[in-house]
């Protein structure tokens, strides 16, 4: 076996979790290690290991994690200090002087919350976005034919950096509300920010969701144990059986110019999307999975979004942990910023209940769109991608009323089965149609490709030639199509509120280890690796 | 709590506020309708709603929102 890996930023294929150096030598490692130390050591075996797992897939970058952590550990005592010295200040004072008082002591506390903010929003914009924009502002240069170039910075960005960003940033804005103490253990916070499973590709926590959770581990048990690897070997089942093997499908499609007609492009994008959400959600059941082994419970960041009635409803159901950051720190924020409120309350006052404050959360909106879009890569199809899910949620808050208007006109029952189909069908479509562009290089490609489903739509049926040129056979679309209906049987099932594996628990013996035996077969024959496969790399490790 | 149900009737009318536990549960209120309401409240109870105490349970029922406004008073 090759052990190169072992040295430092030469353990890059493990940012997969299915990489079989993963999965057969550092988890198990870890997991051994763990077993056999003393319970009050079994914490710091979790932290060495996520150092250890950031340094062999990142280097020397791992110095950007710890500088994050140390600062935010030294911001959020700074903050605190301050807290108490406000308490002190204003308990001394009588009731009607407090308000007046505070004022200048929060405005301290702001400080330093938009100094931390700074730091790490402002760290990421220099390494992920000055080539971005200074590209541009040399092309705008260039099309007013004036001769100033700058130089194109580039900067090695460790992986996972707009995840563990956000969660420094959520930290210090938690504490500056009171929500969670400041730490003044810098080992736990370092173990919350750097927890090896959710380091590369999220989800994003909170300080109160995993920090104490982390510090109290104990011995693995057997049921978190076997439910762990449940939850692994089905993210498995989904990123190697159907991710990877629709990858060179996939390629074909949008990285080569084979000039395919429009059916098969339609075809790329809904084969892209289902990747793209097999890939992802896989890659999270393997996280929570992972955690699960050693008594963590992780925050879902998927909850079947292919069941979304609207766009505003899909988005809280596909990366839920992003989604609610941008509405917890940006979107309300925004909304409840004074200038906002009072734009709200006169607008209320002239344009009623439902387009009054739909002024206000527009902009708020916006932003967080803005914001979405290029969170997910400096380029300008990220950027349309974010406006393009803004505009398909702004008209539905503004159609809203009219649609619901014209139901009770002419008695639809919007809660009827065909109803939720044709909106959860329009949804996905409009999905399909966002991840087209978000997977092609660059927007021009994007609209290229999208025009030509309408210009040069032909679908003659997939034959041999089109499948080969393709890059798969009849063999690998049997067995795409037969593991989406696994996973959309259990969708389904947990979509009525069942626990699919409490149910599984429940049942005796053989029938729990056939499964999981069975699980572990299907992945065995039909997943897509060795010889003439790529995997897909972890499509969200680079945001 | 007349005026704050007042309030409620005024942003979103045909809900029992009175007893009604799940405003924000069960999608009687909106995001624009909380947009409005967070306006509404500041004005009239002289307090500043923070974007963290902007959660369900601050927000499912009328009771809640009183605490919450009786906590915020408080806190000044």
């Amino acid at each position: 076996m090759d052990l190169s890996f072992l040295l430092a930023g030469c353990g890059k294929s493990m940012t997969s979790f299915f990489a079989m150096t993963f999965l057969f030598l550092f988890l198990p490692s870890c997991i051994i290690i763990y077993a056999i130390v003393p319970k009050t050591w079994k914490k710091y075996v979790l932290l060495i290991a996520s150092y250890w797992f950031f340094w062999l897939i990142s280097g020397l970058l791992v110095i950007y994690l710890w500088l994050s952590t140390l600062s935010v550990f030294l911001l959020g005592l700074w903050l605190e200090k301050l807290q108490e010295r406000m308490k002190t200040k204003l308990k001394a004072l009588p009731k009607e002087e407090r308000k007046a008082a505070k004022i200048p002591l929060i405005r301290e506390q702001r400080g330093v919350v938009v100094l931390g903010v700074v730091l790490h929003i402002g760290f990421l914009l220099v390494i992920k976005y000055s080539g971005f924009i200074i590209d541009n502002v040399n092309t705008l240069f260039k099309m007013l034919d004036s001769p100033i170039r700058a130089g194109v910075p580039s900067y090695l960005m460790p992986i996972g950096i707009s995840f563990f960003s956000l969660q420094a940033v959520s930290y210090i804005i938690d504490v500056y509300h009171g929500l969670v103490k400041a730490d003044r253990n810098f080992f736990r916070l370092s173990l919350f920010m750097s927890f090896f499973p959710q380091i590369v590709e999220g989800p994003i926590c909170r300080y109160s969701q995993t920090a104490e959770q982390l510090w109290q581990v104990g011995t693995i048990r057997y049921h978190n144990l076997t439910f762990g690897v449940q939850r692994i070997l089905y993210g498995m089942m989904k990123k190697i059986v159907i991710a990877d093997r629709l990858n060179p499908m996939i390629e074909n499609i949008f990285d080569k110019s084979n000039n395919f007609d429009g059916g098969i492009i339609a075809l790329g994008a809904i084969c892209y999307t289902i990747q793209l959400y097999m890939d992802f959600s896989g890659s999270m059941d393997a996280v929570i999975g992972v955690a699960e082994i050693f008594g963590v419970t992780m925050p879902e960041n998927f909850q079947r979004p292919f069941f979304s009635r609207n766009i505003s409803e899909f988005w809280k159901r596909w990366h839920i942990s992003l989604g609610a950051w941008f509405r917890d720190y940006i979107f309300y924020p925004v909304t409840t910023a004074k200038k906002m409120k009072n734009l709200t309350s006169s607008a209320r006052k002239k344009i009623g209940n439902h387009f009054g404050p739909l002024l206000a959360g527009s902009i708020a909106l916006f932003c967080v769109w803005f914001c979405n879009g290029l969170w997910h890569g400096a380029a300008w199809s990220f950027i349309f991608f974010g406006m393009y899910h803004f505009m398909w949620i702004l008209l539905e808050n503004i159609t809203a009323p009219a649609v619901k208007w014209t139901n009770t006109k002419l008695h639809i029952n919007s809660e009827c089965l065909a109803y939720r189909i044709m909106q959860i069908v329009r949804t996905a479509l409009l999905v399909i149609i966002g991840e087209l562009f978000f997977r092609t290089n660059g927007f021009q490609a994007g609209f290229a490709l999208f025009k030509r489903i309408f210009t040069q739509f032909s679908f003659t049926g997939l034959d041999a030639r089109t499948l080969y040129k393709l890059g798969i056979d009849w063999h690998d679309l049997c067995i795409v199509g037969v593991t989406l209906l696994i996973v959309f049987v259990v969708s389904l099932i947990q979509e009525k509120g069942i626990v699919v594996r409490d149910a599984l628990a429940k049942k005796n013996i053989a029938v729990r280890w056939g499964i999981l035996y069975a699980l572990i077969l299907y992945i065995i024959i039909f997943g897509a690796y060795g010889f003439g496969y790529i995997p897909v790399d972890p499509m969200y490790a680079h945001f | 709590m007349e005026r704050l149900i007042e309030i409620l009737e005024g942003i979103q009318p045909d809900v029992d506020y009175k007893n009604c536990t799940d405003l924000i549960d069960g999608h009687r209120l909106s995001s624009l309708d909380i947009i409005s309401l967070i306006a509404e409240l500041e004005d009239e109870y002289d307090i500043t709603i923070p974007a963290v105490e902007i959660i369900p349970a601050n927000f499912n029922s009328a009771d809640a929102m009183m605490k919450m406004i009786e906590r915020l008073q408080e806190d000044l």
